[in-house]
């Protein structure tokens, strides 16, 4: 299974990795992207089974990647991990086709019990 | 209808306590630096993330060099005698003060947006207008770190800008 991380932070790609080992999600493919336009160009070449981006970015954001994506037809699972989880993000995130939201910090349990969902086989 | 225009002293402390327990491993927590314990390490990194709409403050981060090194060597998971590259210390100390100021953010009454974090070497300067609502100043492995939330002095409800 492939796994797009999307953030400009590489400290935080790094960690989102880590964090998807400790949670018993290692020995998937990663392909990292610095932004929303970079990961739209990188689900265009890479066809990941799962995009996994931080919200606040330079260049394009997140919720503007993941419209973007939904507007060109891709149906790719999104989880957006970002460091704000306002119930209106949430719900903004939910209905522009996002299947789950991480808050950061996280643990490696929040990332089991959302990965789960979308992570089957 | 009035709102808290500041978020209280033991919640900022609780949400950098869990960012740091998060981030950078459970076995070395914060800890409470007494005013006495405050050394005057100069010319260290201040990090700032400013929030904007419905509540308004800006969250700096403040910390002497080595512990600005120690941090981003403990969230890249580098050893102590790893070299850093230089970008690496900007992103560590961007995203700790985001992720504080963007769950401080979600304690006060929305909807506020968070602006991209700003990473400096020495002090930054604050905007006159900004009155000084929270200070902590936070001990780690020897080293002492300061995070404090600033709000407007005459609060409004709408981004100035």
């Amino acid at each position: 299974m492939k796994i797009l991380v999307v953030d400009d932070s590489r400290v935080m790609r790094q960690i989102v990795i880590r964090t998807l080992r400790q949670s018993g999600h290692s020995g998937h493919e990663i392909v990292e992207a610095e932004n929303g336009r970079e990961g739209l160009e990188k689900v265009r070449s890479e066809s990941p089974d799962l995009v996994l981006s931080d919200w606040n970015m330079p260049e394009m954001s997140g919720i503007d990647f993941l419209e973007a994506l939904r507007g060109s037809g891709s149906t790719v699972p999104f989880g957006f991990v970002t460091s704000e989880g306002s119930a209106d993000m949430r719900s903004r995130a939910q209905s522009s086709g996002a299947a789950f939201l991480i808050a950061k910090p996280f643990t490696p349990e929040a990332f089991d019990e959302a990965l789960s969902t979308v992570l089957v086989g | 209808m009035i709102l808290a225009t500041e978020p209280s002293l033991s919640d900022v402390y609780s949400v950098v306590e869990e960012v740091w327990t998060t981030f950078l491993g459970p076995d070395e927590p914060i800890y409470p630096a007494g005013a006495e314990q405050v050394p005057a390490e100069l010319g260290g990194y201040d990090a700032a993330i400013t929030v904007t709409g419905a509540w308004q403050a800006v969250v700096l981060v403040s910390l002497p060099v080595p512990l600005a090194e120690a941090i981003t060597r403990a969230m890249l998971g580098m050893d102590d005698e790893e070299a850093l590259a230089g970008d690496d210390l900007t992103d560590a100390l961007g995203e700790l003060v985001n992720v504080i100021g963007g769950n401080v953010k979600s304690l006060m009454a929305g909807p506020s947006k968070l602006s991209l974090p700003l990473v400096a070497r020495g002090p930054m300067s604050s905007s006159s207008s900004l009155v000084e609502a929270c200070r902590l100043d936070l001990g780690w492995r020897g080293h002492v770190l300061t995070v404090i939330v600033s709000v407007p002095a005459n609060p409004t409800s709408e981004d100035p800008s």
